[in-house]
């Protein structure tokens, strides 16, 4: 079972870790991001799934405080990030979407540095290197250059150094990207980790089954736009309840097709090949045993499958392009 | 806030130092270019130490004179040795040895033909290997001309007046134009006042503390392109902390580089730049009006690349026109004018000034005055420019 599928809405009285309201950039005539608001309470998963130049980036160097909004606020932690920068900064572990880090230097002293910059004292700053380092399965080589990391290794670097201070929210920007499977895994269970502590996450990504992994929540926007937000099931929802179901026939197909179609709930029907036809079914999986037993005398069902409507595609439906597009 | 700070400026002071441009750009390449430059274009032995033949074959009181003058000009001391020669032949011979720089030679009968109001020809014996002892001669020359014009109009006056020739001497010398009193002291070098090795070791130290600072602020180019910056400002600093971080490196870089830069020539040639304090402010101020002006480069440049060639333009043209790989004197009088466009024409005039005069701190507060307005005219512009992507 996915996190977005037993996703249960915070409470509204609780403070959020990370809240935006009405959230504009524009570059010109160009929008950028327009009216983008949303709130993540502690312990909650977020995501964030858009195609690219959806305005992800530019709502998330508002969050952190690169990029000064035309217009909206974020709350972090209930400080305000215009009011008091400092404090609210304090509360975030940014984690870009490139390797933001020092390769003439090594784990240890990225880690230090970036640490240093949060206020962390000296002891205090040590000891949590070392946790940091163990959390993300790096102690050993902690001590060799960035330089010499594979790819996998820079990214759970590159998200340790936002971990150093425990921040209240972590904003992770695609930090899967072009990482081993390995990596991405250690990255993953990494992060879930964290989010059972408490922490609040929001969380973009390319991969839709990283955001149906992590996250309880999710939103998708589209030119510069938040078009849907919600758990899986209600995001899902929006593409009707309709399945697919794809069934192979052996015998008088034809005959079969025609039974098929006049079966109660089922919305569309085509032949996908000499022998197969796909269906769309209000409620297929539960249809199943009705369409077996309607081509009974004309052909047997030899496979069968059925396709639940995913975040894929919801994606498809209200965006009219997948997410790798 | 002064946490952050401290540690962007101990990670840039590390990696420049670390990667080795820093001692490079601000000490070895300077100093290297600048003894070069000293050996090669001063040319004496050393430079401001010019050897000077002096050739008197009139035995009388002129040149006698002379070198009374040369030898008590307290301005020459140490600096200008006059070695006597018997011969014009023996002082071609001594020049094109080297032993000396050049020559002044006294005509038999010039004291004589002075005298008596009709002027004398001094002639001076000068090599291309050595321009600042030919410089030298020439000074003194010009000096014997002026007096000796002088002179021998007067006589002529006073003949002209019928006075009698046994009293024509007292007269003159009584009404003051008798005496060879050639008066270096306000024009030692015509052409030049200061020590070449101070001309090329500030010079050297003004063109590269251009790129001492501009490594440092495109330092912040290279950062934004590694997602560092951006990172840095999403941490809980205040926006001017990057900037500021390395602009306190590169500044305090290259005011090291430049006074390791005058500790070099004091210690290679012997030079001397004059005050100390006013010295050491200078350089101060034209390191402020580089990292000012590198600092507005930064910017307006999207890249590191532009950063760098832009820079390099900038401190190159700077240089040229500002005196610190010509000397200001040898350029065009258009060209001395637009030296002082430049912060390099500034810092020259002031050096200049300081080791040439002798003067202190007040003597230069016009030219420091000027560097401070550069640099803050071109800080701010470039606070401004940095609004735009690299502060907010």
């Amino acid at each position: 079972m996915t996190a977005l599928e037993t996703a249960s809405v915070p409470a509204a009285t609780a403070t959020p870790a990370l809240a935006c309201r009405g959230l504009s950039k524009r570059y010109g005539d160009v929008v950028a991001v327009e009216d983008v608001g949303f709130a993540i309470a502690p312990g909650q998963a977020y995501g964030l799934l858009g195609p690219n130049g959806a305005g992800k980036t530019t709502t998330i160097s508002m969050l952190v405080g690169l990029l000064r909004p035309d217009s909206g606020t974020v709350l972090v932690g209930g400080v305000d990030l215009a009011a008091d920068p400092t404090r609210a900064k304090a509360k975030i572990g940014y984690v870009p979407q490139e390797i933001a880090l020092y390769p003439e230097l090594t784990g240890r002293e990225n880690l230090r540095f970036f640490g240093r910059l949060f206020g962390l004292p000296r002891r205090r700053l040590a000891a949590r290197i070392d946790e940091v380092l163990d959390l993300i399965g790096l102690t050993d080589r902690a001590d060799t250059k960035l330089g010499t990391y594979s790819g996998g290794m820079k990214r759970r670097i590159n998200i340790g150094a936002a971990l150093l201070h425990r921040p209240e929210v972590l904003i992770l920007d695609e930090p899967t990207v072009g990482v081993d499977p390995q990596s991405r895994k250690a990255i993953l269970d990494g992060v879930e980790r964290l989010v059972e502590e408490g922490m609040a996450l929001l969380y973009t990504s390319h991969y839709m089954e990283e955001i149906e992994r992590v996250c309880e929540r999710a939103a998708i926007i589209d030119h510069g736009r938040i078009i849907a937000d919600g758990t899986r099931r209600e995001l899902v929802s929006l593409v009707g309840t309709a399945d697919k179901v794809e069934l192979v026939l052996d015998g008088d197909v034809e005959t079969a097709f025609a039974k098929l179609r006049a079966v109660e709930g089922v919305v569309e029907a085509a032949r996908t090949g000499a022998s197969s036809v796909r269906l769309i079914a209000e409620g297929g999986r539960y249809l199943l045993p009705a369409l077996i037993t309607a081509v009974e005398g004309s052909a047997t069902v030899t496979a069968t499958q059925v396709i639940e409507p995913d975040l894929e595609a919801t994606f498809l439906h209200l965006t009219g392009s997948t997410l790798r597009d | 806030m002064l946490r952050a700070l401290w540690t962007v400026s101990a990670l840039e002071l590390r990696t420049r130092l670390r990667d080795g441009t820093a001692i490079v750009i601000a000490v070895i390449v300077p100093v290297t270019l600048a003894t070069l430059f000293g050996l090669a274009l001063g040319g004496d032995d050393p430079p401001l130490k010019a050897t000077v033949g002096f050739v008197d074959l009139d035995g009388g009181e002129f040149p006698a004179s002379v070198r009374r003058e040369v030898m008590a000009a307290k301005e020459l001391k140490g600096s200008v040795t006059l070695r006597d020669l018997p011969s014009r032949e023996q002082a071609g011979r001594e020049l094109e040895s080297g032993a000396i720089g050049s020559a002044i030679v006294f005509p038999a009968g010039f004291s004589k033909s002075v005298g008596a109001g009709k002027g004398g020809d001094v002639a001076v014996l000068k090599t291309p290997e050595s321009p600042l002892a030919g410089v030298v001669a020439s000074a003194i020359v010009d000096r014997i001309s002026a007096v000796v014009d002088a002179r021998t109009l007067a006589v002529r006056a006073v003949l002209r007046a019928g006075v009698p020739g046994d009293q024509v001497k007292e007269l003159v010398e009584r009404n003051g134009a008798a005496g060879p009193a050639i008066g270096l002291a306000d024009d030692p070098l015509a052409g030049g006042k200061i020590d070449l090795s101070v001309y090329y070791g500030s010079g050297m130290a003004a063109l590269f503390a251009f790129f001492v600072v501009g490594a440092s602020f495109r330092g912040l180019l290279t950062e934004r392109k590694l997602g560092t910056l951006d990172r840095i400002r999403a941490a809980p600093v205040a926006a001017w902390v990057p900037v500021a971080g390395k602009a306190a490196v590169g500044f305090a870089l290259a005011v090291a580089g430049a006074l390791l830069n005058w500790g070099a020539s004091v210690l290679i040639f012997g030079s001397t730049w004059g005050d100390p304090a006013a010295v050491t402010v200078v350089l101060v101020a034209h390191v402020l009006a580089a990292a000012a002006l590198t600092m507005l480069v930064t910017s307006r440049v999207r890249t590191d690349a532009q950063a760098d060639g832009v820079i390099m333009i900038v401190s190159f043209v700077a240089a040229f026109f500002g005196g610190s790989l010509v000397p200001i004197y040898n350029l065009p009088g258009p060209l001395q004018a637009v030296a002082l466009l430049t912060p390099n024409g500034w810092t020259s005039k002031a050096l200049t000034e300081l080791a040439g005069s002798g003067a202190g701190l007040a003597a230069v507060a016009l030219p420091v005055g000027v560097l401070c307005a550069i640099a803050l005219t071109a800080g701010g512009l470039a606070l401004l420019g940095f609004r735009k992507g690299l502060l907010l």
